[in-house]
């Protein structure tokens, strides 16, 4: 017995640790919202291009658009280009669309749209290997002498090359100073200081390159962020010239790598790009309900999510029945609460499901009190068992018709929804109710009833409660957890909380 | 709340749950109960063991027997009709006499013999039987209850309980009819339990809807101290009843008759709890104790004799506190 106890609680605990565990896996590294309220921001980038086209030329325009990444996940992409030709290819590190028509004229704008989720991940994106060893361009006269100058104290107050690069964006930073001022020719605009350090760290040997960035604020029209990075042979990291800060935050996305213009175009005028970002936020697993993308993207696959939608409604009713399940087992072993059997309390509170709660009370009491009265009735006819059911049940039938007829002539819409499902189970709460009033008497028949009845409400409210059926439908270890629990209780040996009371006479004089 | 807990703990007192997980579930095999749920096999089992039973008259298994029964019963004056899947005391037909040609009920009733074929096709159709399943029905010796009862019964046939574990009887209690109970010693529907010392027989308090009580509430007078006899006969019955099922934990129901003494009436592999409230005492302690000392039989590999057994349960579980001012003179 003792063996059979230890065996029972490890495979509980086993159950319950798997079950646990696996919900905390998904809420921590999969980070799936634990609730269904927890929403998400997704952002859309728009990217307007602008330019004239020069009288019936051939045009050719051709953008940066960003490269995928492992920090967000595209959730669509959509180039809007009237009569335009789209082309994307990756160019180096870039990717890059080429719009294209035989003839335009005039003002002409083409659109690019992104859509961007950062709870889900992005793609597995493979670090692309960059330079590590650059040729010294070739500096004279005062330039030379000033970008020496400037390097010297750089290369002593630096220990490897990322602290190369820092200080040098430091010292350049330094407007004030004279090598500096040399150097930057009187531009002192961003770009022209990016320059200037990409020369200098030329000089000692050091390849950095141009990242353009957006950052995702809502913003109407937003400038590219200049950021560099540089490869230290195994991954890149990235400055700020302006401040010298590693890293580059979260909200930044990449969007081109290089010194080029975002957009440059043949047989028109120069583009002009403006950057627009706009937020919406939309439920976390709504997202990832609705997108496929989102499900495709590794992290919610093999979850009932996988489903057919259809399919997963189904689920999602059948998943609580467990809930049900082990709220009876406690009602019954811990309270002591009388019910008709294990499974038909759940069953009425499904049955609930379709006629609501209320309704559901009512047309129950109703219909099982008039099923017994006739019980009792055709007990004076003395016959059988099995007859004497069939009458009820056909006249449970007939009595629900009337409900509904009426229902139905009163303008009750409830009325009609006497389902097929509710009666065949109130019709066996009648049969069995019937059994346990010959067996046990009338009034046990009725403490049963009204348990039964009080037990399906209960379990009706938590098995159609949605944070719960969300909680269940998302981590199906709870179901694990929950066998565990049963488990537990078929070895609990306590009393039930009815039996304090039944028993307390006994407890009086200890 | 958790004072009660305490308090029922410290005195061993056994619940549902614990019943059906260490009692029920760890000694009844669950193919031993049609024994126990079919009178007709209990008795037959019964019968070949040498254990006492109201006498079988016939077994009507058809709509065939039930013509041929007539005959069987020419020479009864008297018999019980039951069926043999019953629960709760229902479908139960007690005939007392016959009145030219006809049946007289317990209750007075006349019955011709085609209302009694009728009763008996019920009873084959499952009318009575747990869950609808058909049925047999038996008829029997008409036990007369002794009139050590009379005082504190209220019509039907008061039986007695008692609890035996693997063989050694745990505990025990009279079960007395009342008016709300309809003649029928059943505690569900009223009936009331009366403790027994199972050292001497003597009854102790009684219990009725788990409030315990002193006197019957039909007839008034106390339940307490009244001696029941041949109580070494039922205590032995008793204690064989587990070598005649198999089931280590058995209700076992006996009944005194007036003429024959002692019989074992029925058995039950799920006995009720409310024996510990008509006692004021807690089983699961009494089934420790047997459990611990079979632990030390089995060490020492040693089994005990029916005798052996009464003695050891008489020794431990004697009440022996009966104070003389509850015992009244038993009429």
């Amino acid at each position: 017995m003792r063996g059979v106890k230890l065996h029972a609680l490890l495979l509980a605990l086993t159950l319950i640790a798997v079950g646990a565990g696996s919900a905390i896996y998904q809420v921590t590294v999969l980070n799936i919202p634990v609730s269904p309220s927890v929403t998400d921001p997704v952002w859309v980038i728009d990217a307007r291009v602008q330019f004239r086209a020069t009288a019936n030329n051939p045009v050719k325009v051709q953008m940066f658009v960003p490269p995928g990444s492992e920090r967000y996940l595209v959730l669509n992409e959509s180039f809007i280009s009237q009569n335009y030709g789209v082309n994307v290819a990756r160019v180096g590190s870039n990717r890059q669309v080429t719009w294209s028509v035989r003839r335009a004229t005039g003002e002409q704008t083409l659109y690019y749209r992104k859509m961007l989720s950062r709870r889900f991940g992005g793609e597995q994106v493979a670090v692309e290997m960059g330079p590590q060893f650059r040729a010294r361009p070739a500096l004279e006269g005062p330039e030379r002498i000033a970008a020496e100058a400037l390097l010297a104290p750089i290369r002593q107050h630096s220990a490897d090359v990322d602290t190369f690069i820092s200080e040098t964006i430091q010292r350049v930073s330094n407007l004030q100073d004279e090598n500096v001022g040399l150097l930057l020719a009187n531009d002192t605009g961003i770009a022209r200081r990016a320059q200037v350090i990409e020369t200098l760290l030329a000089v000692a040997h050091i390849p950095v390159e141009q990242v353009h960035t957006l950052r995702l604020v809502a913003s109407q029209s937003q400038t590219p962020e200049l950021w560099l990075r540089s490869f230290n042979g195994t991954q890149w990291t990235y400055f700020n010239p302006a401040t010298g800060d590693q890293g580059l935050p979260d909200d930044r996305i990449v969007w081109w790598i290089g010194a080029t213009p975002v957009a440059q175009a043949e047989g028109a005028s120069r583009p002009t790009v403006t950057f627009s970002i706009t937020s919406s936020e939309v439920s976390a697993i709504q997202l990832a309900q609705e997108s496929q993308i989102v499900r495709d993207s590794a992290k919610l696959s093999f979850s009932l999510y996988d489903m057919p939608v259809a399919t997963q409604e189904v689920f999602s009713v059948m998943i609580m029945i467990p809930v049900g399940v082990l709220l009876i087992l406690l009602l019954r072993n811990l309270i002591g609460l009388q019910t008709l059997g294990t499974f038909t309390p759940v069953l009425v509170a499904l049955a609930f499901r379709e006629t609501e709660v209320i309704w559901g009370i009512v047309l129950f009491t109703v219909i099982t009190t008039a099923g017994l009265s006739l019980r009792s009735y055709l007990e004076h006819l003395r016959l059988q068992l099995l007859s004497r059911l069939s009458v009820v049940l056909t006249f449970v039938v007939i009595l629900m018709a009337l409900i509904s007829l009426f229902g139905h002539k009163l303008g009750w819409e409830r009325g009609l929804s006497v389902a097929l499902f509710p009666m065949v189970i109130l019709t066996m709460v009648i049969e069995r109710l019937s059994i346990m009033w010959e067996e046990r008497g009338g009034l046990n028949a009725f403490k049963a009833g009204i348990g039964t009845l009080v037990a399906a409400t209960v379990g009706h409210l938590l098995m159609t409660w949605p944070p719960l059926m969300y909680f269940c439908f998302t981590f199906p270890g709870v179901l694990l957890v929950m066998a565990g629990i049963m488990l537990l209780m078929g070895h609990y040996r306590g009393y039930r909380l009815t039996e304090l009371l039944r028993f307390r006479a006994l407890a009086g004089k200890s | 709340m958790i004072g009660i807990w305490r308090a029922l703990r410290k005195r061993g007192v056994m619940g549902i749950n614990q019943r059906n997980g260490d009692y029920v579930l760890r000694y009844n095999r669950r193919r031993l109960y049609p024994l126990v749920d079919d009178k007709v096999l209990t008795k037959e089992r019964a019968l070949t063991a040498g254990i006492r039973v109201p006498e079988m008259y016939a077994v009507v298994d058809s709509e065939h027997g039930i013509g041929r029964l007539a005959k069987t019963l020419a020479e009864r004056k008297d018999f019980v009709i039951k069926p043999a899947q019953g629960a709760g005391g229902d479908g139960i037909l007690v005939i007392t006499d016959r009145f030219e040609g006809l049946y007289r009920t317990a209750s007075g009733r006349l019955l011709s013999e085609d209302d009694i074929g009728h009763h008996l096709s019920g009873i084959l159709s499952g009318i009575y039987s747990l869950g609808g399943h058909r049925d047999r029905a038996l008829v029997e010796y008409r036990v007369t209850p002794d009139k050590v009862f009379g005082a504190i019964s209220f019509e039907g046939v008061p039986d007695i309980r008692i609890i035996v574990l693997c063989g050694y009887p745990v505990m025990a209690m009279l079960r007395l009819p009342t008016r709300q109970s309809q003649g029928k010693a059943n505690l569900h529907q009223g009936a009331i339990g009366v403790g027994v010392d199972l050292a001497t027989g003597i009854t102790l308090n009684g219990t009725w809807h788990d409030r315990v009580i002193q006197r019957h509430p039909d007839t008034a007078n106390p339940v307490a101290g009244v001696q029941l006899p041949q109580w070494q006969e039922f205590m032995t019955i008793a204690a064989s009843c587990y070598e005649l099922t198999g089931l280590g934990y058995l209700g076992v129901d006996l009944v005194l008759d007036r003429d024959r003494g002692p019989m074992m009436l029925e058995l039950n592999a799920r006995p009720g709890l409310s024996i510990q409230v008509a006692n004021d005492s807690g089983l699961a302690r009494r089934c420790a104790v047997i459990e611990r000392h079979m632990e030390q039989l089995e060490a020492t590999g040693r089994t005990e004799t029916v005798a052996e057994r009464l003695q050891y349960c008489q020794q431990k579980f004697a009440t022996g506190e009966l104070s003389l001012a509850s015992v009244p003179v038993s009429s």
